[in-house]
Formats: C-alpha cells, structure tokens, sequence
C-alpha cells in the first residue's frame, strides 16, 4: 500500500456534506422487517383465537411451527440475498431444491450411498449447478433472469429424470435401501422438544451469512458489485468471480433447503419446492434489500422471512382462506417496495 | 537534460477501420499541468486510455523516467504510478467513503475479517491532508459532485502517486468547486505529481495549465503556452479561424412572454441539496436569451424544472404569468399545453432514448400531431422528421441510425431540433453545450439567436460563464433560489461571479 502524503498550507477547505438530520423514514425502512415482524407479533397476540384462556398463537407448539414452516424459504432466502445485493436474481432456487430433495432420496434409497456422502454430494451439485448459471451469466453477459429462468427448467427436467416423475419414499433403517436413521432428526425438534433442527439448520446459515457478508473482503465486494460495477471493476474488484460465487451461493443454499425438505418429509419429489423462489424474493425485498442492487442487511431478510410466515399463520389460526392469505402478503410486498422507493428518491438515488 | 517523468512517441491505434490516433507524441514532466485540448473524436480519450492501460498501442512506445513500459490492463498502469480518474468517477454510490477509498484493497484483520476502524481512520488521515473534511463513514450518494471529485482524487492517488490523468474533471463542478480543485491540483503538482488534465474548457487552460497539447484528428495539432490567445487555441482545435464563437446580439425584445413576481414553488416534501425557487422575480421577452448564473446550488436546475414540471412535487406561489395570463405550472402537460420545451443537462440520462433511431427522436415532442386517431402516420413522420433536420445540421443526415451512435454535440443538436420541432413559445435550456466540443458550440449558438430571432423566448441556466456572458441578452444572478441581480450582457465576468457569490461589487 503505497501513501501519498501531500504537503498542504491554509486552503478552503470543501464544505463538509450538511449533516443528514436523520430521516425517520429512512429509519423505518432500515427497520421495515423488524417493525413489520413486530406489529404482526402484536397483531397475532390480539387476533388470536383462545383455548382455555391460553392464546395460541403464543403457544410453544405454534411457535415452533412458524419457525419450521419457514425455514426452507428463510435458506433460500438467505442465499438469494447475496444475489439481489449484487443486483443479480436466482429463479433457479425452487427448482434446484426439488433436483436436490429428488437427488438426496434417491441416493440413499436406490443408490445405496451413506448419509455424509449423500449430503456432500448434493450441496456440491448445488454449488456447480449455480457456479454454471453464474458463469454463463457474466461470460455471455446474459441477464440472470434470463439464465436463471432457463436453470429453473433445467433443474425442473432433471428432477424429473432422476425421479422418473415418482415419489421416493425416504425409509430408515441400516442397510442397503434405507436411509441412516439419524437423517429423520431434520424433522424433529432439540431441547426438550421445543426448538425444530430445521429451524437450526436455518440460524446457523443465516448467522454465517450475516458474518460473510458485514466483515469479510468477499461481502463488501458483493455490494460494490451491485453499487457500481465499473466502479468495482476498475478498483480491482474480480467482478466475475464475485457473480458467479453469489450463484454458487444460492445454489448452495437451494441444495441445503432440498436436504433439509428430504429430511423433514420423508420423500424426495420433482415437485418440491414449487414457487419457492418467489417467497424467497418476497422476503428478501420486505427485509429491505434493494432489488437495484448495493444495499441491503441479512438481519433484515431473516425478518422478513419470519415475518410471512407469521403472518399466514395468525391467518390459518382464524381459518382465513389460503386466497385471503395471498392477497395480505401481496399487500405487504408492495408496501415494503413502496417505502424503499420513497425513500431511494429522497435520497437521490431514484429513478 | 534528464528525461520526461512519461512521454509517448509515435503513438499508432486503429480500431477496425477507424485510426484513432496517427502517430502522436506526448511528454508529461514532474510537477507539471498538461493540458489536453481537443474536440470530441479527437483522440484525447484514446491516449488517455493507452496511458491508463485500457488500450495497448499499436505502434509507439510509453516510456517512464527514460524506460520502455507496457500495459496490458489498468493494473499494470497503476503499478507504474498513473492513476486515471474517469468522467464516471467510478464510486460505489451505496457505499461509504471508506469502503470506496480502499475498495479492492481493504484493510484485513487476522481471519480474513475487514478492519473498518483501521480503514476509517487512515481515509480521515488522507482526506485531511488535503484539508477535506469529509466524514469517512458518510455514503458517497450523499456526497455533492465536487466532494466526490475529490474523494475520486484521493482514491486515486492512494495507489498511484507519480502520473494523475484526469477527464473533465470540472465538467459537473461549479466555479467555486473548480477553484478548490484547481488549488488540490496545484499542491499535488508542487509535490511532484505529474497532472494530464483533459478538459473543454478553454478558458480554464490559463489559470491551472503550465502547457498545452491540442490535439486534432488523431494527431497533435500543436504544443503551445497557456497564456497563447484563444483565437489560436480554437484555430488549433478547429483547424481554421472561427471568426466570431458568439453571435451578434439582436436586441429586439418583444412582449413578456414569461413573467415571474416574488414566485416561490413549494415543496410537498423538503429534500436536502434542492434548492426550490423562493421569491424569483424575472422576465424573459420575446426574442431575447436571458441567461441565470449562479453557484451550484444556487437553484438554476430547479427553476428550469419546476416550471417545467419535472422536478420534485410542489405547487407555484406567487406570480407565474405566461404571455400575461396567469398559469399554473404544476405539471409537464400544463407547461407544454403554455408552450414551454425544456432540453435537460442530461441528455443521455434524460434527454434521448439512445438506442432509439435519430428520427424517432426528433419527433418525440410532436408525436400527437402524427399519429391522427392514435395511428403513427409514417408520411407525417417523414414530414416532421425533415422538418427537425431543418433546424439543425445534425451529422451524419441519417434518421434511421442510433442516437447513441452521434458524437456529443450531435447528440445535443438533436435534442434541440427536438424541443424547437415542437414550435414553443419559451424555450428552457439547461447547460446546453456540455460536453459538446467548440465547433457544435458555435452553431448551436448562432441558431438560438436565429430562432431569437423568429420571436422565441429563451432562458438558459449554465455554468459556464463566458457562455451566458457570449450568449445572452441580459444575465439573472441567483442565490439561494432567488434573483440577486441582473446585468446585460458582455458584462465582466467577475462582476457576475461576486454577485453569485454574495460578494460586494
């Protein structure tokens, strides 16, 4: 690192930037996904039905729920963030959780394989189906949604071509056909039976996430990318590399979501995990990243993710319509857009 | 004599068919400000790109203190000592001043974890060595232009300290800015930093450049002092004599067309760093250019869009009269349907549709009057599109091409044969000759006096000086968005800048 020291006497000075009285929209925003997580908390106490005085929302049990239920979309998601930060978006992620959840049942039931084996062998096809989407992406300079689009198919296909359009049954036991029992805790719950091992599976990632991506070069690098590419480009940031890993990223997490959707139902099929992709986004955009790319929090997406869970919980306990159920969080999606672009404007940043 | 710090000699590149550069030579000395003049297509941004390391020559050679270099990549540049600051500036917007000072070079604690601390606290060291008193942990979204020029600067030269090349740095800064980075480029050349400075403006050469190359059709057209007089300058860049850049002033004003009286526009929301019209008071006549001048941030933009309606939401208070009727210009459609066109500072950003055909265009602003029914009429087009290349000689005469493919002042001349194609009554123009290069200039100039002329209004906010000074009829100084004072034009240049800056005459 070579310094420049640059000798100077009395000169004026550029005047420093105004200081930015905060804008409490600007904080909201910031905070969007907690609030929001917050005022349904608040709003599940109050709509909730009772049971001999107990609400039910706030039971154990239906805690627990919400938190697995969201666990496979909060993986995803967790990866997709990466994603938008640069700017970019995965369309693939559902799909590859269907070929992954198919890939992990059929290697211990039909191929024989034990479980650390299986396990690796599926998040590395994650890896390098999104590595590929990735390298197509910047080496043809495609949009990802186009790519993605395409791997959405891809994995779709293969899904069914390893499945051969079945559901395989996961059974346990020892032996050849079986699955090592041990593999059936993904759809259980630790301590005392109270916190589900999916749920863990999910604070765990996302905690690594949020560290990968607040201090390490490889997060920063991420949001250059999406803030500025020439930028980053020319200050030597490997702007293709850093694409393609956030693809293997989500592709990572795809895979990881699949296993832990294997585990939890006991059967792998090309179907699972239809429409995940879009929860995902959803839950990222709510947790406050831009979908511009440049900007955006990890804390925030696990909120979000949380969030919508929550909600179409408090609206199955009061026996709402899975069409209501859609309507509210298409709502809250648009609201959540509506505040950021509010604020992207007040900030100069608008288009 | 010792050798150049860099020089270039015979520098040949070709892309395809096109040579760019025909055999140039450039030598740059420490400690010294070379100015590199030239029009657009000139050649200038080719030998900066062969010195950055962007483009490696096809024939010629770059030496360094006497020795042979070659760049394959920017990088290799950099590690030569030549930092290049482009027009883009290329900082991440969304991130702070720190993350972007060390951006690919980040600062790491032991496992690979960044150390902000470390970062922020060597980005103050650097920025208050020049006196910049910029908090590091500010996003550079919230930076003004000329902040991020400097912040760009200090980056730079954080990993290349001998060569600087900077594009225009002064093309967005207004004239207090451009003194505060002339003063930063002059202590950076005292300690022995070499300065390339490429600009358009050929006024500022004689206050920061020590020499100058003026380049023209991929050669050097000559090596001059930077006292030389402009005649010569511009002989240089044009290839031949340009009698009169300005044309003659026809003061033959005509009735009001707009009239403003203690006119504010309020905000429907404050927003930090726009400056809103508060209690303008103005005229401009049939047949005259009225010129506004005034620091950044001093609300010219502002004025312009909001009554043209593309600024932020807010409505008029005060007097706003057009042709003597009171109007209320709260919309883009309200002022068109007054007979108001308004070209942009921004004609890439918003000024053109830059993949869009020259002809498609052109006739954007009249696309009611051909397409009757809501039916394009492809023979209307045709009319209306032989009719805007009427206004202006745009180069190449070809409607079916790119917009995006024009050279800048073409481009420009697009956008005006645009507005004026809409025949309006009062025309708002926003720097209308940035980044166009001096022979555009002269001829955007003489058609807005001819359609002066013809009975158009015009009203014109620019940062360039000697161009309202050139241009205008009468100047309108604003301050914090309202008129200070007002002169005729001709007027002396600092008699105008005292008054932008709140400085008794």
């Amino acid at each position: 690192m070579s310094e420049q020291k640059i000798s100077v006497t009395a000169s004026p000075a550029v005047p420093a930037a105004a200081p930015r009285h905060r804008d409490p929209l600007a904080l909201v925003v910031r905070f969007q996904s907690l609030i929001g997580l917050v005022v349904v908390a608040i709003g599940g106490i109050i709509f909730s039905p009772r049971r001999h005085g107990q609400i039910l929302f706030l039971d154990p049990d239906n805690i627990a729920n919400i938190v697995r239920a969201v666990s496979e979309t909060g993986i995803i998601a967790i990866g997709m963030t990466f994603v938008i930060i640069t700017a970019g978006i995965d369309l693939s992620v559902g799909a590859v959780l269907g070929l992954s959840s198919v890939v992990t049942a059929s290697m211990m039931i039909s191929g024989g394989f034990g479980l650390i084996p299986t396990i690796l062998a599926v998040l590395v096809m994650g890896i390098v189906f999104g590595a590929i989407q990735g390298t197509i992406s910047t080496r043809f300079r495609l949009e990802p949604f186009i790519v993605t689009l395409a791997g959405l198919q891809a994995a779709r296909g293969l899904a069914l071509v390893v499945s051969g359009n079945q559901y395989i049954n996961i059974s346990y036991g020892d032996g050849p056909g079986l699955a090592p029992p041990v593999f059936a805790i993904l759809g259980e719950r630790l301590f005392n039976n109270t916190v589900p091992v999916a749920t863990i599976v999910f604070i765990v990632f996302a905690a690594i996430a949020t560290i990968v991506l607040n201090t390490t070069r490889f997060g920063r690098y991420v949001f250059a990318v999406g803030g500025n590419e020439r930028a980053a480009r020319i200050s030597g940031v490997p702007v293709s590399m850093v694409k393609i890993s956030v693809y293997a990223i989500t592709g990572f997490a795809a895979a990881l979501a699949g296993i832990v959707h294997a585990g939890q139902f006991n059967f792998g099929s090309a179907n699972d995990g239809m429409g995940y992709e879009l929860t995902a986004i959803a839950a990222v955009v709510i947790g406050g990243t831009s979908l511009f790319g440049g900007a955006g929090s990890m804390v925030g997406t696990v909120a979000g993710t949380i969030m919508l869970g929550a909600l179409a919980n408090i609206l199955q306990l009061n026996n709402i319509t899975p069409a209501m159920q859609l309507l509210a969080t298409a709502a809250i999606i648009v609201l959540a857009a509506v505040l950021q672009s509010l604020v992207r404007r007040r900030e100069g940043l608008g288009r | 004599m010792s050798a150049p710090l860099l020089s270039v000699t015979g520098a040949v590149k070709r892309f395809g068919g096109v040579q760019a550069l025909r055999g140039v030579d450039f030598d740059l000395k420490a400690g010294e400000i070379h100015a590199l003049l030239g029009e657009n297509g000139a050649g200038k941004s080719t030998l900066m790109n062969l010195l950055s390391g962007v483009y490696t020559p096809d024939e010629g050679t770059i030496h360094i203190d006497g020795k042979e270099v070659t760049f394959n990549n920017p990088r290799e540049a950099q590690a030569a000592g030549i930092a290049t600051i482009f027009q883009e500036l290329d900082l991440v917007p969304t991130l702070d001043v720190a993350a972007n000072l060390f951006l690919g070079r980040e600062l790491m604690r032991p496992g690979g974890f960044l150390d902000v601390p470390a970062m922020r606290s060597e980005a103050r060291k650097r920025l208050e060595a020049i006196e910049l008193a910029i908090d590091p942990a500010s996003m550079v979204a919230n930076l003004s232009i000329g902040q991020r020029q400097v912040v760009a600067i200090v980056k730079a030269l954080s990993y290349a300290s001998r060569v600087l090349i900077m594009d225009e740095p002064t093309a967005a800064l207004t004239v207090g800015e451009v003194d505060r980075l002339f003063d930063i480029m002059r202590k950076l050349a005292a300690s022995g930093v070499g300065i390339v400075y490429i600009s358009h403006r050929l006024e500022e050469v004689p206050q920061i450049a020590d020499r100058v190359t003026v380049m023209r059709d991929g050669r050097v057209a000559g090596v001059t002092e930077p006292h030389a007089p402009q005649a010569e300058l511009v002989r240089l860049l044009v290839g031949r004599p340009l009698d009169e850049l300005y044309p003659e002033r026809s003061t033959k004003a005509g009735r009001t067309l707009l009239s403003l009286r203690d006119a504010s526009f309020r905000l429907a929301h404050e927003s930090a760093g726009w400056q809103p019209p508060s209690g303008v008071s103005l005229d401009v006549k049939a047949g005259e250019i009225v010129g506004l001048a005034g620091i950044m941030g001093a609300g010219r933009t502002e004025l312009l869009s909001a009554l043209y309606g593309t600024g932020l939401s807010g409505r008029w208070e005060g007097e706003v009269a057009i042709d003597g009727q009171p109007v209320r210009l709260d919309s883009i459609r309200a002022a068109r349907a007054a007979g108001i066109a308004f070209v942009t500072d921004d004609r890439r950003g918003s000024g053109l549709m830059l993949r869009m055909a020259v002809g498609l265009n052109l006739v954007m602003s009249v696309i009611r009057r051909i397409s009757p029914f809501g039916l394009m009429s492809q023979r209307r087009q045709a009319d209306a599109v032989k009719q805007s290349f009427g206004q202006f000689d745009i180069r190449p005469k070809n409607p079916d091409i790119a917009v995006g493919a024009l050279s800048g002042g073409n481009q420009q001349k697009v956008v005006l044969a645009k507005e004026i194609t809409g025949n309006p009554r009062l025309l708002l123009l926003d720097e209308p000759t940035r980044g166009v290069d001096v022979g555009a200039k002269g001829e955007i100039y003489a058609r807005l006096r001819q359609l002066a002329a013809q009975g158009l209004g015009i009203l014109v906010a620019s940062s360039e000086m000697p161009e309202l000074i050139g241009l205008c009829d009468r100047i309108v100084v604003l301050r914090e968005g309202r008129n200070v004072a007002e002169f005729i034009g001709g007027v002396d240049e600092h008699t105008v800048l005292d008054a932008a800056n709140g400085r008794e005459a």
